[in-house]
């Protein structure tokens, strides 16, 4: 008995101890997940999980309809000015008041008024680091509870100074958050539009107002458009030449009718070829009610407060700061019950008159204002009855191309009509995109009975959301209207009444397709899970011959396969049943859905066979999804035809010989088209004040430049200095150099070239020492400030060393030092000059020294950084969410996740080559030996190479044991694994991945971030961790051979400056969508890019922590050595560090060759004087 | 036969030139103006092929005696790239011992595979044989088609190879096809072989069908006894034109074999496995700017090719021979 009582207590006291152990290792373990994160910018654990636990507004409002909200509320308006965060009235932020006075007229239609009553909200807090967001604070009575609309009165300010982040192309986007918490993940990001317009001051004139007589055309009150194209024979009258619209505004004023036409210009270049308009963004109040941006859900969200209560509202930025006048609760009674259906609508109308009369045409490629930056016109000469059109020239006749297909933007235009009654509308369109399937447009309007009471836009019945546009891959001219459930069309009548002002919006919609490609993109996510599932018992090569047994693991993914199959192929017959025909758009799903049927039946024996195929056909099926939602609608000009008109529709095509003709003269004209001179608006002199500029990019890119070289506030304006850009080949440079006649310019000269050309003398230093490298006269124009007045005089003044300043002179083909009275002379009449010229050294900080040193050699600087790429880690956050992985820091948190990783068949990407270098920096190591100036002769940095060092060493044995023991695959197609979630981390080039992404990846948007890379331990930094990533860096260079140096270097200065480089990261994005993401080295210009803030903060957290390997004469060789080193040690297993080893005498054997062609000292003359210089020391 | 007939005519104007006391110059320029029509019609060939193909060829034996980097003035150097090349670099050696076994491997196999294809092809019903002449001629005119050896032999897990590969077991990680060592060189012969039935292969077609069928009743009434002998004795004599022109194409692809292995191994390729002298030639023209030791490459390449054209040539004139 008493040993039973003893056993009892012994076993008391250890389940005891091992409860309490198993607590302390619990609480040890939390302990260790809570690090300092030091970055900041990696999402948290429990940010991916709240990501993961988000519902659907479907979800969230499936208990809306309960009748006990079937109740009457009244509006509530938010006190705005009663807030927490990081929100300020608009009268306190330095940023408006700053912003307003440097361009009042921008903020014209802001109103004194609103300056203490509106709170300005910026994207970032004040050190960028983080986004910003703003509380409100509300309580509800018991009366009150209820569903509610969330209206939010908002102004797009132009903010363009700030710390807090300043205003860029993209729309404003903002996280909704009720009480602390996203209400469901449809408001996780809600875009709020910008008002867009083309017409700047040069392109738009208004005539005074003149009194109508009884010869003028319209003669009743209203606004009318017509449009028309001047083409003198004459090149002397480019002037007058061009492609107008006219709006006459006639008005009544004291009892006379009075008109004032506004003319509106597309801007030629001396061609006649259109130019993409510069788009001015407008700040305007609007009004924003809460509502879905991926165009799934029609009408507006409704959100249910269900207790009387305290809430909160939370608006946390995303991209640009916004101003917000008002929030207000509007009561919902349900869902759409403010939009009539077309029955009510007509039925209200029933009692008016058909209108009769004349067809009103407007032209669609001049719109009002647009939504977004990207909906810009665009020429198409496919048709010879285009409007307007000309084979000599590309003139902007359509718009609506893919910057013009995304859900919710839109174009508007403003017309009135003469007669009131009944209208139809009809539109000259192609849909080219979609076979076999149709796309969807929806129309608002505003003016007359339409719209809210501030001008928004609304749509006028239910029905009007549905405007379908059949395939065809010719134009069509039809009237627009909606199919019903029967497949018959219902041409769309609006009462328009006599006089007054409409405003016509056309904006993208999914219209009846939504319901289809929403449930298809559902059933994407499904079978992505499936395959997840599956891959994770097989992994991506499954054995065929392995009995899985499938049916007894997971019958739920055999289950989940053949219903999916059954869905698509529901959506499929629907689909085709909807458009009448079986296109091959309707086919691809057809294959997919035989996919998954075998999939899924014989008790999944298919699986195992068919895993790839199933990858593949994911792929496919995001891509159809994808290209679903962006049917493509090329509208050439939408007509507001009279329900009785007589008038005969615009045609669709051309007559059989026009076509001809128009094909043949454009044949002919092709021949007589400079291309060179694509976009120049100035014609072209043998002045010497030119500056040749090449390039090698798209002809996208070289308009861009193009506009921003001839722009008012341009570099020829400013310098009065023109510019011939021209648009290369790469490769092109070096005969040209050869031939003498190359440019005086290049942007995006790889740093490798730069140094390359730079020590055959080819490129011209812009800063350094070197005596035999730049002469005198070239340094002082590197080293001085320089002014110049209004006569074209010049004073160069150089501060040296000590901070006195030299006054210098050009005289001659030199300079020559000012006698002190031409200084004090100088000095008196200094506000008549203008500082035009920086010294390098001034605008070097601009950039990191990272990406400055690659360009240095000999301790001279050839060329200004343009671009820096650089490696970045991209994590799908769902995946490592659910995982209950934080993101890794540093590579042993990275390698401690694997296991976890793997035993789900999931990998980690990495590019060897790339991953090589990094390694070695960020373990504290260098590719050169003697680089470092404080000890060595700079003339012996690189002499020879530095692989065999002992942290070079353990960084590539490092590296081969990633790809051999931890099995990192060698050779992958990242975009498409992280798509399927494979491969749920990534690292690569931040804008490579990052623009793939954004258009391959759609469907798993919002579900991925990017952040600096890990870090490997380091000694010599603070935290003992690196987390450096390598600049990959091109270059603005001056040439030799170019003659005037100082507007060369005035040019070079200007193209890498924050704002041009700002202007034209944004604008490139703008004209070729959020996958054009520039990757700008200028440090400053990163801030005002179109990134999130989140984005923002990442990229500006790895610009922190970069360097580079600098290049020496015969840097080509190191790397192709490294990776012959790696592949022996992958490939055939051989000692990582004899096979580096065995490599690091060819390396530097060609390194002492290249440095003797180039009479540099060698490694043996550099470690000869090392050895007598310690020798020296120690006598 | 001809060869003498020739030789006859030339001591003939040899004779009349020295009857009239004229040196051989002003012989020459008197020539040139009698025969100025036909001079004057060869005139715009003649300059093209000087401009682009003898002056280059000049240029870069000059070149290789100097050093020149595509930037600066050139330096005479003498002998010396010639020296290096031969005693100092060798990774030269490596890449005219890959050449040549490329050479030897590709040259042959593609002229004789493509002189029996033709032979084949030739011998089918005429719709069909324009028909299967496209199958094989269309990967050499589909410019870039042998790409769809980096899918099939990708060296991702996912690659064609590699996927049957894993599914039989044999492999368990994928291999890097084209960034192994052991691998780079028989891939790349296979690629070339699959490229190489082009040109030539269709001049052989076109040679097949110009022989003279008579020429075959003749020969059988002389005794051929099978179509071995007839193809031997009749159908490779007549043809010979198109065989020497398919034999120098066969040459120069096989010698100038660079630009698909760089497309499928990268460049350099791994441990230089395939290296040819071509990539040595762009490895210092391109890479290093050493335009001078390239040309010294070039030349070095030249005279192989010139080499191999003559013994072809010899090898030729044998066909026939019993």
């Amino acid at each position: 008995m008493k040993r039973r009582m003893l056993q009892k207590a012994i076993c008391f006291v250890l389940s005891v101890t091992t409860l309490l152990g198993a607590f302390g290792v619990s609480s040890f373990a939390a302990g260790e997940t809570e690090r300092n994160t030091n970055s900041g910018s990696a999402a948290t654990l429990d940010e991916m999980r709240e990501l993961l636990g988000l519902s659907s507004y479907a979800d969230y409002s499936s208990n809306h309809s309960s009748s006990e909200w079937d109740k009457t509320l009244s509006e509530i308006e938010l006190d705005v000015t009663r807030l927490d965060g990081d929100g300020m009235l608009t009268s306190e932020s330095e940023d408006c008041l700053k912003s307003q006075e440097a361009d009042p007229e921008a903020w014209g239609s802001f109103g004194d008024e609103n300056w203490d009553s509106s709170v300005y909200l910026p994207t970032t807090n004040a050190d960028g680091s983080k986004a910003a967001s703003a509380t409100w604070h509300f309580n509800l009575t018991e009366e009150q509870t209820g569903l509610y609309y969330i209206q939010i009165e908002y102004y797009n300010c132009i903010i363009t100074d700030s710390l807090y982040g300043k205003s860029s192309v993209s729309a404003i986007q903002r996280k909704l958050k009720i009480d602390g918490k996203v209400p469901f993940d449809e408001v996780s990001s809600i875009t709020l539009d910008k008002h867009w317009v083309y017409w700047g001051e040069e392109n738009m004139t208004v005539s005074a107002p003149t009194e109508v007589t009884s010869k003028d055309k319209y003669r009743t009150p209203g606004t009318y458009v017509y449009y028309e194209t001047v083409d003198n024979k004459k090149g002397d009258e480019i002037g007058q030449n061009g492609y107008y619209k006219h709006s006459v505004k006639v008005y009544e004023d004291g009892g006379k009718l009075m008109k004032v036409t506004t003319t509106f210009k597309m801007a030629q270049d001396i061609n006649g070829n259109s130019l993409t308009p510069g788009l001015i963004e407008e700040s305007v109040w609007s009004t924003y009610i809460c509502k879905d941006t991926t165009g799934y859900h029609d009408g507006y969200f409704t959100f249910l407060f269900a207790e009387a209560k305290e809430y909160t509202i939370t608006l946390e930025a995303e991209r640009e700061p916004m101003i917000i006048k008002s929030i207000k609760l509007v009561p919902a009674t349900g869902s759409d019950a403010d939009i009539p259906t077309y029955d009510e609508y007509l039925k209200a109308h029933k009692d008016a008159p058909r209108a009769s009369g004349a067809i009103t045409v407007i032209q669609a490629e001049f719109p009002m204002a647009v939504s977004d930056s990207s909906v810009t016109p665009s020429n198409d000469n496919s048709s010879a009855v285009n409007f307007p059109i000309t084979a000599k020239a590309q003139l902007f006749n359509v718009i609506g191309e893919t910057g013009f297909s995304s859900v919710g933007q839109w174009a508007s235009y403003s017309f009135t009509v003469n007669e009131s009654g009944m209208y139809n509308m009809s539109m000259r369109f192609m849909q080219s995109t979609l076979q076999g399937m149709f796309a969807c447009r929806t129309i608002k309007l505003a003016g007359g009975e339409y719209g809210l009471p501030d001008g928004s836009p609304t749509v006028p019945y239910h029905e009007a959301q549905f405007a379908r546009f059949n395939y065809d891959d010719k134009w069509q001219s039809e009237k627009i209207g909606y199919y019903d459930e029967n497949g018959e069309k219902h041409d769309f009548f609006f009462y328009f009444e006599e006089g007054v002002e409409y405003t016509l919006y056309v904006e993208c919609s999914l219209g009846d397709l939504k319901d289809y490609i929403e449930r298809a993109e559902r059933s994407l996510n499904n079978v992505n899970d499936c395959y997840l599932q599956i891959l994770q018992r097989t992994g991506s090569e499954p054995d065929k011959n392995t009995d899985y047994l499938f049916y007894e693991s997971m019958p739920e993914v055999l289950v989940t396969l053949l219903q999916e199959a059954e869905e698509l192929n529901n959506i499929a017959r629907s689909l085709e049943a909807l458009c009448g025909t079986k296109g091959s758009h309707i086919a691809t799903l057809d294959t997919v859905i035989r996919l998954l049927r075998t999939m899924g039946t014989d008790y999944g024996e298919n699986i195992a066979a068919n895993m790839s195929n199933l990858k593949t056909y994911l792929g496919t099926l995001g891509t159809w999804i994808n290209d679903s939602k962006q049917g493509v609608v090329m509208i050439d000009s939408i007509c507001i035809v009279p329900a009785d008109s007589n008038e005969e529709l615009p045609r669709a095509k051309a007559g059989f010989f026009k076509s001809i003709w128009f094909e043949i003269s454009s044949f002919i004209y092709s021949f007589f088209t400079n291309y060179d001179q694509m976009g120049l608006t100035v014609e072209p002199t043998n002045d010497t004040d030119t500056v040749a500029v090449w390039f090698a990019s798209g002809r996208d890119q070289a308009s861009i430049w193009r506009s921003m070289v001839d722009a008012d506030d341009g570099f020829t304006k400013n310098y009065n200095t023109a510019v011939t850009l021209k648009l290369v080949t790469a490769g092109t440079l070096l005969p040209s150099i050869l031939s003498g006649d190359g440019p005086d310019v290049y942007m995006g000269l790889a740093a490798s070239d730069t140094v390359n050309y730079a020590i055959r003398s080819a490129v011209i230093g812009v800063s350094g020492n070197d005596k035999k490298v730049l002469t005198e006269d070239q340094n002082i124009v590197f080293r001085s400030y320089i002014y110049e007045n209004s006569a074209g005089n010049r004073v160069f003044i150089e501060i040296d060393d000590l901070g006195n300043s030299i006054y210098r002179k050009p005289s001659g083909s030199g300079y020559t030092a000012m006698t002190s009275s031409e200084v004090d002379a100088f000095l008196a009449n200094s506000e008549s000059y203008k500082l035009v010229s920086l010294p390098y050294d001034e605008i070097r900080n601009s950039f990191a020294p990272a990406a400055t040193n690659t360009l240095e050699l000999l301790e001279v600087y050839y060329g200004v950084p343009n671009t820096m790429d650089f490696s970045m880690m991209f994590y799908r956050m769902d995946i490592l969410g659910e995982l209950g992985l934080e993101v890794p820091e540093s590579w042993d948190e990275l390698i401690a996740m694997l296991p976890v990783l793997q035993t789900k068949n999931m990998s980690v990407g990495v590019a060897y080559i790339s991953a090589l270098d990094f390694m070695m920096y960020q373990m504290g190591g260098n590719m050169w030996k003697y680089t470092d100036s404080s000890v060595y002769d700079p003339q012996y940095a690189g002499s020879k190479i530095d692989l065999d060092s002992d942290i070079a060493i353990k960084a590539f044995e490092f590296v081969c044991r990633l790809y051999t023991d931890y099995s990192f695959p060698v050779s992958y197609a990242a975009a498409d694994r992280f798509r399927t979630g494979e491969m749920p981390i990534v690292i690569g080039t931040y804008s490579d991945i990052y623009n793939t992404l954004v258009v391959y990846a759609t469907e798993i948007a919002g579900l991925w971030e990017f952040c600096p890379l890990p870090g490997s331990e380091n000694e010599f930094e603070e935290d003992g961790f690196n987390y450096d990533s390598l600049a990959i860096v091109t270059a603005t260079v001056i040439l030799n051979g170019c003659d005037d140096l100082v507007t060369a270097w005035q040019y070079v200065q200007w193209q890498t400056s924050a704002s041009v480089q700002a202007e034209y990261g944004n604008r490139i994005v703008a004209l070729i969508g959020p996958a054009a993401k520039y990757e700008t080295a200028n440090l400053d210009a990163v801030n005002d890019l179109s990134w999130t803030a989140r984005e923002k903060a990442a990229i500006k957290d790895q610009m922190a922590n970069m360097n580079s390997i600098k290049n020496y004469p015969g840097s080509y060789i190191y790397a192709r050595y490294m990776k012959f080193a790696f592949l022996d040690v992958y490939n055939n297993g051989a000692n990582a560090y004899e096979s580096m080893m065995s490599y690091v005498p060819a390396i530097n054997a060609e390194i002492e060759r290249k440095r003797e062609e180039f009479d540099l000292p060698t490694a043996e003359t550099a470690e000869e004087a090392l050895r007598r210089a310690t020798e020296g020391s120690k006598n | 036969m001809s060869f003498k007939f020739n030789l006859k005519k030339r001591n003939k104007a040899e004779e009349i030139r020295s009857y009239n006391g004229m040196t051989k110059l002003q012989w020459t320029w008197k020539e040139v103006l009698r025969n100025k029509t036909a001079y004057f019609m060869l005139a715009p060939f003649f300059t093209l092929f000087v401009i682009f193909t003898v002056l280059p060829v000049l240029l870069s034996i000059f070149l290789s005696l100097t050093d020149f980097n595509m930037l600066e003035m050139p330096e005479w150097q003498g002998l010396k790239n010639y020296i290096r090349l031969f005693l100092e670099d060798e990774i030269f050696i490596l890449a005219c011992q890959n050449t040549l076994i490329f050479a030897a491997i590709t040259g042959p196999v593609s002229y004789i595979l493509s002189l029996l294809v033709a032979w084949f092809v030739n011998e089918l019903p005429p719709k069909i044989r324009a028909v299967v002449t496209l199958v094989f001629y269309a990967p050499s005119i589909s410019g870039q088609v042998y790409l769809i050896w980096k899918t099939l032999f990708s060296s991702d897990s996912y690659g064609w190879a590699n996927a049957v590969l894993m599914d039989l077991g044999m492999i368990t990680e994928p291999i890097l096809w084209f960034e192994d060592a052991k691998y780079v060189m028989p891939l790349c012969i296979v690629v070339a072989l699959w490229t190489s039935l082009g040109t030539a292969f269709l001049s052989f077609i076109a040679g097949f069908q110009t022989v003279d069928r008579s020429m075959y009743e003749a020969g059988a009434v002389d005794g051929i006894k099978n179509r071995w002998q007839e193809l031997w004795y009749i159908t490779l004599p007549t043809m010979r034109p198109q065989m020497m022109f398919g034999a120098v194409l066969a040459i120069t692809n096989s010698f100038g074999f660079g630009g698909v292995v760089t497309a499928l191994c990268g460049f350099p390729s791994v441990g230089y496995a395939a290296h040819t002298i071509m990539h040595h030639l762009d490895d210092y023209g391109g890479q290093r700017y050493e335009i001078g030791y390239a040309s010294a490459i070039a030349v070095v390449l030249f005279i192989i090719m010139f080499g191999a054209n003559r013994v072809i040539k010899k090898a030729l004139s044998k066909v026939g021979e019993s």
